[in-house]
C-alpha cells in the first residue's frame, strides 16, 4: 500500500455512462492482485472530502498500466470523466485482500453483475496466465449494458444473461450457475448484493446437489483453516467481492464493515473479497 | 483552475527534544531564540497558497519541492513547536499537530504511508471496558464538505488494546493518548485504572459523548454534573495526563468546560462530532444503519472555532482544537482562538500525509514571521481579558 501518482493515459466511454480509464502507475501495476482496489482522491471543487474506491480492473506489469472501469453515479465519478490525459491522480493502493485461487483449481467460474465485471475482470487475466480455464457469467439489464466481449481475453468463455432477454439468457445471471457448478472448481463473484446473496445460497446447497464424495476428494479434508484465512478461502467454493461505503480504506476508521458470522468485517481490510461462508447473509 | 502545488521537503527534521525522554518527566529544551533573516526563504506553501483537503492533481513525488538551505534548515530546527498538554503531569509533544480519535485507528493501519513518529501525538480509537461490535452498517457517508459516521465504538476492549498495541506504542517516540469511552462512571474508571502504568500509554482522552446508562441514557457531555463527576472519578483513578473531549451538541458548553477543569482535567479537547442524519437514496429510511451519525470535516469547523473561542475564555488549562482541519489556515485559526494544539481527523482519509505536513508548514510559517516558537500565534483573536469573561457567542442562538 502506498500513495501513487497515476497519470491518465486513456479515457473512453465503453457503454452508456460506463468508463474505462487507463493510468500509467508502475507501482500499482506490479504490486496488485485480482480483487484488490485503489482509493482515489477527487478534486475539491465542490467539497468532496472522501476518496472513492474502485476495483483494479486490469494491471499490466509490462507496460505499467492499470485500468479502472466505473459508472458515473455521482459527483466523484463525474469528476473522474473530466480528468484529462496527462493529469495525475492521487491513488492509495493496492488495498484489500485479493481472490484466492487454489493451486489445484483448473476451472474457474467468474460471475459478474453489471459493474461487478470490474471486480472480477483481472482474475480472468491471472487465471489464463496460470493456464486455467475461465468461464464468465455476466448479467445486465439489457443488451445495451453488456460488457463488450472485445475487452475480454480470447481464451474465456463468455455467457450473458439480460433481464429483458434482449441478449443471451432471458433472466438473471444466477439462473446460469447450476449448469456450471459441476464443472467449476471455484467460483468468484462481484455484483449487486441480492445477486451475491443468491449465489451464497446456491453455493451452500451445492454440496448436497453434487454429492459429498466428489467434493471431499476435490477440496480435501483434514485440518480446517480458521475462517477468513487464506487457506480457508482457497478451499471455499465461492468467493464474493463486496462493497461498502468507505472512509479510510486502510482499516483505521471501521466505517466499511459488513456483518460476518463471527462479527463485523472490514471490507477494506478483511475484504473486499470474502469466502461466502464468512458473511452473515440475511437468511441462509 | 488547478494551482500547482508545492510542498517543502525537510527530510527527517527533528526537534530539540530528547528522543528517549520519559513522557512522565519531560524536559523542555528551550530554543536558543535566534532570529534569522527570513527574506531569503519564502516558503512556497504560504497561507493563501496552501491547497490541501483534496487536490485535483496528485502532488506525490514533489518534483517542485523546495529544499531549504543549510542555514534555513538550522533556523527551522531552532523553532520550538513543542507543547506540554499536561503541565502538572507532563505530556510533552514535539509538535502541536495530533491525529483525532477514530480516524487513525491504533496508529499502525496506514503503515508505510505515514511516518507516525513525526506526528505530535496519536489519539487512538475509542476504547471501552468490554469489546464492542459497533453499529449496523452502513456506518459512513459523505455529506457536503464533511461526512457522517456511526461506528458505534467498535473496539476489542481495553485489555486486548493493551495487549496488542501496548508493546508497539512503547517502541514509539510519538506519544499515544488512549481515547476512553464508557456507559457508566465505573466503566470509565476501570478502563483508566487498567491503562495506568501501561508502558506506551502517554495519556487518556475521555470521550464523554456517550450515553450514561446510569442516568437514563443522557450523555455525560451534555450534563455539567455528570461531566464533572466522570472527570473527577477518573482523576482519582489515574495519574496519567487526562484530557476530556467536549461535545458540541449542547446549548452552552462553557459551564461544562469549567466543571471539567475544576474536576482536575489536565486539558480540554474540542470538539467531537455534531449529531446529524442522512437519508437513503430511495428515501424510504435513514441511510446509516444506526439512523443518526456524527458530522465531521470542514463543514464543522466554524462550530469548532466558536466552541474553542468560548472555552478559551473560561478555562486556563490547555485546549486542543478538533474539527475540520484541512490546512495550515485552519491550524492558525484555531491557535488564534486560544487552542495550543489541534487534532486532524476526517481530512486524513483524503490526505494521510496531512498531519505530518502541517507540522512542517507551521514551522515554516513561524520562520516566515520571524518567530522562534509558535506560541505567539495562540489566542490572538480572543477579546482582551479585562473584567469578566465575554458572553459573546451565546448571543447568536436563534
Ligand atoms: C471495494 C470497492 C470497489 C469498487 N469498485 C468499483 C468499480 O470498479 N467500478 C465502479 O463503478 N464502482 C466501484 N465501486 C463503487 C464506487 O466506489 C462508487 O460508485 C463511487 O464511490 C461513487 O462515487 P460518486 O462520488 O460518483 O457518487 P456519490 O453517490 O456522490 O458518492 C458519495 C459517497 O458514497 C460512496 N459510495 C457511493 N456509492 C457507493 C458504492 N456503491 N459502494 C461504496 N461506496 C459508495 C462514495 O464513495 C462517496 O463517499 C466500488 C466500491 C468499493 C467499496
Ligand atoms: C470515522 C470516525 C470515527 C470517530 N471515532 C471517535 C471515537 O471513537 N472517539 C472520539 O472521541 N471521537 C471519534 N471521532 C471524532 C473525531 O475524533 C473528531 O472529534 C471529529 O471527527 C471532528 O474532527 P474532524 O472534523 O477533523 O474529523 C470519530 C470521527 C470519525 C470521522
Ligand atoms: S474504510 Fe476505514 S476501516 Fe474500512
Amino acid at each position: 500500500m502506498r500513495l501513487v501518482a497515476a497519470e491518465l493515459v486513456d479515457s473512453r466511454q465503453i457503454l452508456p455512462g460506463q468508463w474505462l480509464q487507463s493510468f500509467h502507475a508502475p507501482e500499482l501495476a506490479t504490486g496488485s492482485r485480482a480483487g484488490q482496489f485503489v482509493h482515489v482522491r477527487t478534486g475539491d471543487y465542490s467539497g468532496l472530502v472522501l476518496r472513492r474506491p474502485f476495483s483494479i480492473n486490469t494491471a499490466d506489469p509490462a507496460t505499467g498500466i492499470v485500468t479502472l472501469h466505473f459508472r458515473t453515479v455521482g459527483r466523484g465519478t463525474e469528476w473522474l470523466t473530466r480528468v484529462r490525459e496527462g493529469e495525475k491522480l492521487d491513488m492509495l493502493g493496492p488495498l484489500g485482500r485479493p481472490f484466492e485461487v487454489d493451486p489445484r483449481s483448473r476451472h474457474l467460474l467468474l460471475i459478474a453483475g453489471g459493474l461487478g465485471m470490474a471486480g472480477v475482470r483481472m482474475l480472468a487475466d491471472e487465471a489464463i496466465r496460470d493456464g486455467r480455464q475461465v468461464t464468465i457469467l455476466f448479467g445486465a439489464l439489457s443488451a445495451g449494458h453488456v460488457y463488450p466481449s472485445s475487452l475480454l481475453p480470447d481464451e474465456v468463455e463468455y455467457v450473458v444473461a439480460t433481464d429483458d432477454g434482449s441478449l443471451g439468457h432471458h433472466g438473471y445471471v444466477t439462473d446460469l450457475v447450476q449448469e456450471y457448478e459441476a464443472w467449476a472448481d471455484q467460483a468468484f463473484a462481484c455484483g449487486p448484493y441480492p445477486m451475491l446473496e443468491r449465489l451464497a445460497r446456491l453455493a451452500s446447497g451445492r454440496r448436497d446437489r453434487l454429492g459429498v464424495a466428489k467434493l471431499g476428494r476435490k477440496r480435501g479434508r483434514g485440518k480446517t483453516d480458521p475462517l477468513g484465512s487464506t487457506g480457508a478461502r482457497r478451499k471455499a467454493f465461492l468467493q464474493v467481492s463486496m462493497e461498502q461505503t468507505m472512509g479510510c480504506a486502510v482499516g483505521a476508521c471501521l466505517g466499511c464493515t459488513v456483518i460476518g458470522v463471527e462479527g463485523p468485517l472490514r471490507v477494506c481490510r478483511e475484504g473486499p473479497v470474502f469466502a461466502s461462508d464468512e458473511i452473515a447473509w440475511p437468511q441462509a | 483552475m488547478k494551482a500547482k502545488k508545492t510542498v517543502i521537503a525537510f527530510g527527517d527534521m527533528r526537534l530539540g527534544v530528547d528522543s528517549d525522554r520519559s513522557r512522565r518527566t519531560p524536559t523542555v529544551r528551550k530554543p536558543k531564540g535566534a532570529m534569522v533573516p527570513v527574506d531569503r526563504f519564502k516558503p512556497p506553501v504560504g497561507r493563501a497558497r496552501v491547497e490541501t483537503g483534496a487536490s485535483a492533481v496528485a502532488d506525490l513525488g514533489n518534483p517542485t519541492a523546495v529544499q531549504p538551505t543549510m542555514a534555513e534548515r538550522e533556523a527551522l530546527d531552532r523553532i520550538d513547536l513543542s507543547v506540554d498538554l499536561a503541565p502538572d503531569r507532563g505530556l510533552l509533544l514535539a509538535n502541536p499537530i495530533l491525529v483525532a480519535s477514530g480516524t487513525f485507528g491504533y496508529g499502525v493501519e496506514y503503515g508505510e504511508v505515514v511516518d507516525v513518529q513525526r506526528i505530535g501525538a496519536i489519539c487512538c480509537k475509542g476504547t471501552t471496558l468490554r469489546p464492542r461490535a459497533g453499529n449496523q452498517p452502513p456506518r459512513v457517508t459523505e455529506t457536503p464538505g464533511g461526512m457522517l459516521n456511526s461506528i458505534g465504538l467498535q473496539n476489542p476492549g481495553v485489555d486486548a488494546v493493551i495487549e496488542k498495541y501496548g508493546p508497539i506504542w512503547q517502541g514509539w517516540k510519538v506519544p499515544v493518548i488512549v481515547n476512553v469511552a464508557g456507559e457508566s462512571i465505573e466503566d470509565y474508571v476501570e478502563v483508566a485504572r487498567r491503562l495506568d502504568g501501561v508502558p506506551g500509554v502517554a495519556g487518556i482522552e475521555l470521550n464523554i459523548s456517550c450515553p450514561n446508562v446510569g442516568k437514563g441514557g443522557l450523555q455525560f457531555a451534555i450534563d455539567r454534573d455528570a461531566a464533572r463527576a466522570v472527570t473527577a472519578a477518573v482523576r482519582r483513578a489515574t495519574e496519567l495526563p487526562l484530557l476530556v473531549k467536549l461535545s458540541p451538541n449542547v446549548a452552552d458548553v462553557r459551564p461544562i468546560a469549567k466543571a471539567i477543569e475544576e474536576a482536575g482535567a489536565d486539558a480540554i479537547t474540542a470538539i467531537n462530532t455534531l449529531s446529524g442524519l442522512a437519508v437513503s437514496p430511495d428515501r424510504t429510511r435513514a441511510f446509516l444503519g444506526n439512523t443518526y451519525g456524527g458530522l465531521s470535516g470542514p463543514a464543522v469547523k466554524p462550530v469548532a472555532l466558536r466552541i474553542v473561542y468560548e472555552v478559551a475564555q473560561v478555562v486556563s488549562i490547555p485546549i486542543v482544537a478538533i474539527g475540520g482541519v484541512t490546512n495550515l489556515d485552519d491550524v492558525l485559526d484555531f491557535l488564534a482562538c486560544g487552542a495550543v494544539a489541534v487534532q486532524v481527523g476526517t481530512a486524513i482519509f483524503a490526505d494521510p500525509e496531512l498531519p505530518v505536513r502541517l507540522g512542517d508548514e507551521l514551522r515554516a510559517e513561524c520562520l516566515r514571521r520571524g518567530l522562534d516558537s509558535y506560541r505567539p500565534l495562540i489566542g490572538t483573536a480572543l477579546p482582551q481579558r479585562t473584567g469578566p469573561a465575554s458572553a459573546k457567542g451565546a448571543e447568536y442562538r436563534p
